[in-house]
């Protein structure tokens, strides 16, 4: 019943204020890696840390696909994981049938996006269940596939899509494949935002799905279409992985945690309604930053999960306390 | 009138962020007096109320109980002060007994254990006490909207309150639940009990209450005796203006061809709806809060769709069975629940106005062009005088009536041929008000319909060409403009011998 | 409406919810035996292990109810399942003296996270979701930086929880039915657990009727975590020595709130009980012994519990009215 006021608030484009944020915190942890090694500014290493964070990084961005319409997707560290077995099966060593087999990898994670979008949007499941639900079982399938242990080899053509380097690149002197992948991948979640008219059918839907179904809003199949872009992230980002460390059955096991953090770290809204695309890049970007710095001062390796847990904590905090103290 | 106030309110005043919602309000209370407040939404009762009952506390001004100064900082604080409120919204637990919702908060246990005997006798005494012949082990979920007021009366009871605070009580009841309920009001004062009592029902107001206080912008216009208060000046008081000039005049030319036609409409809630819109018109609907008025704007819009029964939209069949069917066929929707139901309030106010032209639009639409330019859109929302420093700012931070204008271009960016308006004027203030009636005599006058859903009968009456009146989910009859609310009441409470203006079509 | 008439039937709590599906649990299970051959697992010997399965699912899920009723829920349970159990290992280090010691230090720890998760959600206001993930994610963490190559062992005699019993019923059933019942207790019969009740079920309405909501979303959040840790006690005492994974590989979080909800009680809180989700860990028992009777390997197992898991949720969630995210 209270009218709020008539003339604006101070408070304007909080989503380039968010984006300004993760860039600075990306800076600064970047900074700090800087400091302690001094060749993580040459070219070569930077492109390095690049190709290491690109996972992250993809995988941040179809996360966020997710979070904007006010979800999670826990299933994508399950999805990498079978993306990786699969593929080590499925192309038994044959080089000739890696692109079919990349292929079919592909609408693997498309179904099981579809899956998750399905049980969400219709059987009313909330999505960190319905995730977490698909995530067992993803896993478990990947598993029964492959006996439970890291079965055959990937052959180069696939693993180059990960390990590759060309050397001699003008500018940058040496340009990762896997560097390449990162930006069209980047470029094409930026187009789906901006490019067309899904991005703000996806915010309006995490902010209010109600009044945006009344609008018309196809809200139903506004979330399918997230958790689908999340799954194919998944998949991107695990043939990747297979092409740096090769194959493992706990290949993508945490990487969903890390790329939710990643979207927070980066300024988006967990629940729904804010973020951008730069949320995710410069997220993922400093959360990877920050745990080459850990690394780098020597701290365990499992502390990971704790500051991770202290991010999504801190990170929500924050923004109830930005919405408190405006109105 | 020597006796000691049992509450006296003064120099209250609460400020939210920009608004002052309550300036300086003095009240009291005597004990055995009804005191009704009266005042537009957004007058500041239901704040006032909030403070009296712990829920808000004020930035200055004094409360005393019996002389004694009181400050509250808890709704718990209140209640063992003797107040008691019954809110406007219900706030029972559906899954939980009846004895248990009228206990909830002050159990009666013995060493954390629960005396489940004790609190069934008690609340059937209490119930017997007000009349309400409901079984204390019945879940609430099982009772009608009349028989969970009655709950919540003798939930409010309980502590023997010496203050007992009604706001809106009947707003749900029918007519013979109304008096029954008015009936328990007098008995309560006559044990003492002082009530300040919200309505906006004149004739009850009039009937019951001792002394009347108007509440208007959240000052205080005047506390009378009831006898110094006729109708006319309370509604004066309220408004603060003439109503005349309030409305839009009535179009110059009658109403064209039919637009939407609706035959044998029924569904869970609705029965046998039939009527139809015609081109610059607009139709009004009144009917109580249960009366299938919310189900049939919901149908229309295929929020909760007709089960049976046909619409045509320009003669031709349509099916609504979803909001997206319904904008597609040119049928827009402005919920009376605007901050749940109609905005984005995190997004701009730009973006949501392109809502429903966005999501309507193909996928692979670019953003940014033609009719979904930044420009266009603010020219649409400038030349509705949706007053914004900025249209990129979030809609969250607008006024009420600015935020209606948005969707209402929302809704015009579309192109709809029939607008759907649930409470279109709830919690707004009076100078957006009459812009939005005028906005909606522009849109009919364009050649299209309006179907306007209200509990506010003035309204209705104001800006309505003609009035359907809804009762138990039926419509009981039409009027057409310049019906009184007396007319529209009989109607809406079913009664047989209702004043037939006009023969249903 | 104005002669509706409250019907006369007694308060529904979700008893045919819990007896339908106890029902169609055991008849699965029989059914199951009967078909494989198993008749063996018919006898005392087979229920009784049915009924061992239930014990560690069965004391999260208790807790579980609770946080749900409230209108939260609790996605630590899991770490710290797996805290409280690495714990116990190393403080008793197969020492029976430090049994009490190690028990309280373990009830001390879940208080803790508790208060914490309780603090995070009721005062600060934080989607439990989020807060109870992150506060486990916290607990995992140090768990697996510090403890993680350490070794320990619970007392033999700390065992008998597991392994001991009375006249041929394990004492880790009685545990359960001794909870179950006290769990049972409060929230029928108790002040408290007509409070949790009215917080999950209207929470402004209970506020306005006095009722400090804050605390007793707080206290149930501090009494899942203690139901937490009387499953990780119970599993080190199975296990003999806790790993920092038991709590995860098990998925208690998720199967915790499976069946909580599957019994019947909704998560929006308000509605449900202890009978319901006691037979929601029947059913998940009988999944389970019936899986292994037929053979089915761990790994698809694994996939059939994330698919009934959704599938259990589901049944009850479809019927929602609005949008879940």
């Amino acid at each position: 019943m209270s009218p709020l006021p008539q003339t604006s608030s101070p408070l304007r484009r909080p989503a380039r204020l968010a984006v300004n944020a993760g860039l600075v915190i990306f800076l600064a942890l970047y900074a700090a890696i800087a400091f302690l090694q001094p060749n993580y500014l040459e070219p070569g290493l930077f492109m390095n840390f690049l190709r290491r964070a690109a996972p992250l990084v993809i995988l941040a961005c179809g996360q966020l696909y997710v979070i904007l319409t006010g979800g999670f997707d826990l299933s994508m560290g399950a999805v990498a994981t079978l993306a990786v077995l699969a593929a080590s099966i499925l192309i038994n060593g044959d080089p000739e049938t890696t692109w079919a087999v990349i292929g079919t990898l592909y609408v693997m994670g498309i179904a099981v996006g579809l899956v998750n979008g399905l049980v969400v949007a219709f059987l009313k499941v909330p999505s960190i269940i319905a995730t977490l639900g698909a995530m067992l079982s993803v896993n478990g399938l990947a598993l029964a596939w492959s006996g439970g242990a890291a079965r055959g080899d990937l052959p180069d053509n696939f693993r180059n899509l990960g390990r590759l380097v060309w050397r001699g690149v003008p500018l940058v002197g040496t340009l990762p494949l896997a560097a390449v992948v990162l930006a069209g991948f980047v470029a094409l979640a930026w187009w789906g935002l901006n490019g067309t008219v899904y991005g703000k059918r996806a915010l309006a839907v995490g902010d209010n799905p109600r009044a945006a179904e009344l609008a018309g809003t196809p809200v139903a199949a506004t979330r399918i279409l997230a958790f689908v872009v999340s799954a194919v992230s998944a998949v991107t980002a695990g043939i990747l992985i297979g092409g740096f460390s090769g194959v493992s059955v706990n290949a993508g096991e945490g990487l969903e945690l890390q790329a939710i953090a990643a979207c927070v770290i980066g300024g988006a809204q967990l629940l729904g309604g804010r973020g951008s695309i730069w949320s995710a890049v410069f997220g993922a970007l400093s959360l990877f930053a920050l745990f080459t710095l850990l690394n780098l001062i020597g701290l365990p390796q499992a502390l990971r999960d704790s500051i991770q847990g202290v991010i999504l904590i801190a990170a929500v905090g924050a923004s109830l306390w930005r919405t408190r103290r405006r109105t | 009138m020597t006796a000691a106030p049992a509450l006296s309110m003064s120099g209250i005043s609460k400020a939210f962020p920009g608004v002052r919602a309550l300036d300086g309000v003095d009240f009291d209370c005597l004990p055995g007096e009804v005191h009704a407040i009266c005042g537009e939404n957004g007058a500041g009762k239901s704040t006032l109320m909030k403070i009296l009952g712990g829920s808000y506390r004020p930035d200055a001004g004094e409360i005393r109980l019996a002389g004694a100064n009181v400050h509250f900082t808890h709704p718990r604080q209140a209640a063992e002060a003797g107040i008691s409120i019954i809110h406007q919204e219900l706030s029972l637990l559906p899954h939980r007994t009846v004895a248990e919702n009228i206990f909830m908060g002050r159990e009666i246990a013995r060493r954390g254990i629960l005396d489940r005997a004790a609190m069934r006798e008690t609340a059937a005494a209490l119930l017997c006490r007000i009349g309400a012949q409901i079984d204390p082990q019945a879940p609430v979920s099982s009772l009608s909207i009349a028989m969970q007021q009655l709950v919540e009366i003798a939930k409010a009871l309980l502590l023997d309150a010496r203050i007992l605070v009604m706001d809106e009580p009947t707003a749900a009841l029918d007519e013979r639940d109304s008096r029954a309920l008015l009936e328990l009001v007098g008995t309560l004062r006559g044990e003492g009990v002082s009530i300040v009592y919200i309505s906006h029902r004149m004739p009850e107001v009039t009937a019951i209450a001792d002394r009347i206080t108007i509440l208007k912008d959240g000052r205080k216009v005047w506390t009378r005796p009831r006898e110094a208060a006729p109708i006319g000046e309370i509604v004066r008081a309220m408004v603060g203006r003439d109503l005349e000039d309030f409305y839009p005049p009535p179009p110059a030319s009658p109403p064209g061809a039919v637009l939407l036609a609706v035959k044998d409409g029924a569904n869970a809630a609705l029965r046998d709806i039939a009527f139809d819109v015609r081109a610059g018109e607009i139709v009004g609907v009144a009917g109580l809060e249960d009366s299938g008025k919310g189900a049939l704007a919901q149908a229309l819009v295929g929020d909760a769709p007709f089960s049976g029964g046909t619409v045509a939209l320009r003669g031709r069949p349509v099916a609504l069975r979803t909001p997206r069917q319904a904008t597609a066929a040119g049928i827009g929707y402005l919920p009376g629940d605007r901050k749940r139901e109609g905005l984005a309030l995190r997004q701009s106010v730009r973006d949501n106005a392109l809502l429903t032209l966005r999501s309507m639009a193909g996928l692979f639409t670019r953003p940014g062009r033609g009719a979904f330019a930044p420009r266009a859109i603010d020219g649409k929302l400038r030349d509705m005088d949706v007053r914004a420093a900025d249209f990129g700012q979030e809609i969250g931070t607008l006024s009420g009536g600015n935020q209606q204008k948005a969707i209402i271009v929302r809704w015009l960016a579309q192109a709809s041929d029939i607008l759907v308006f649930v409470e279109p004027t709830r919690g707004i203030d009076i100078a957006a008000k009459a812009a939005i009636y005028r906005t909606m005599r522009a849109f009919a006058d364009s050649g299209r319909g309006i179907v306007v859903v209200s509990s506010d009968m003035p309204e209705l009456i104001g800006v309505a060409d003609r009035i359907l009146v809804m009762h138990q989910g039926g419509i009981s009859g039409q009027l057409p403009r310049g019906a009184g609310e007396e007319e529209v009441m009989h109607l809406a409470l079913g009664l047989a011998d209702a004043p037939q203006r006009e023969a249903r079509a | 409406m104005t002669t509706d008439i409250a019907k006369n039937k007694p308060a529904a709590r979700g008893l045919p919810v819990a007896v339908l599906l106890a029902g169609l649990s055991i008849g699965f299970f029989v059914a199951v035996a009967l078909a494989t051959g198993e008749v063996a697992q018919l006898g005392g010997q087979g229920i009784v292990g049915l009924l061992q399965r239930m014990v560690a699912l069965g004391l999260v899920a208790l807790g579980q109810t609770f946080v749900i009723l409230v209108g939260s829920i609790d996605l630590s349970v899991a770490a710290l399942i797996s805290a409280v159990a690495v714990l116990a290992s190393h403080v008793m280090q197969g020492d029976p003296a430090m049994i009490l010691p190690a028990i309280l230090l373990c009830l001390g720890l879940c208080l803790a996270v508790g208060l914490v998760n309780g603090v995070l959600v009721a005062y600060g206001g934080i989607n439990p979701l989020i807060a109870t993930l992150g506060t486990g994610l916290i607990v995992q963490g140090v768990l697996a930086a510090s403890f993680g190559a350490l070794q320990g062992a619970v007392a033999r005699e700390f065992q008998v929880l597991a392994y001991g019993g009375v006249l041929g019923v394990p004492y880790s059933i009685l545990l359960l039915a001794v909870l179950s019942l006290a769990a049972a207790f409060v929230l029928d019969r108790t002040l408290f657990g007509a409070r949790v009740y009215a917080v999950g079920g209207n929470p402004e309405g209970a506020r306005l009727a006095g009722i400090r909501t804050e605390r007793v979303t707080l206290s149930a959040h501090v009494v899942a975590s203690l139901f937490a840790g009387a499953s990780g006690l119970y599993l080190a005492a199975r296990l003999q020595s806790g790993t920092p994974w038991i709590g995860r590989d098990g998925i208690y979080d998720l199967e915790s709130i499976a069946v909580t909800v599957i019994g019947g009680t909704i998560l929006a809180g308000g509605k449900g009980g202890v009978a319901g989700t006691l037979a929601g860990v029947l059913l998940f028992a009988s999944l389970d012994a019936a899986f292994n009777m037929l053979g089915i390997d761990a790994f698809l197992k694994q996939v059939l519990r994330g698919a009934i898991v959704v599938a259990a949720v589901a049944i009850h969630a479809v019927r929602t009215k609005g949008h879940v995210a």
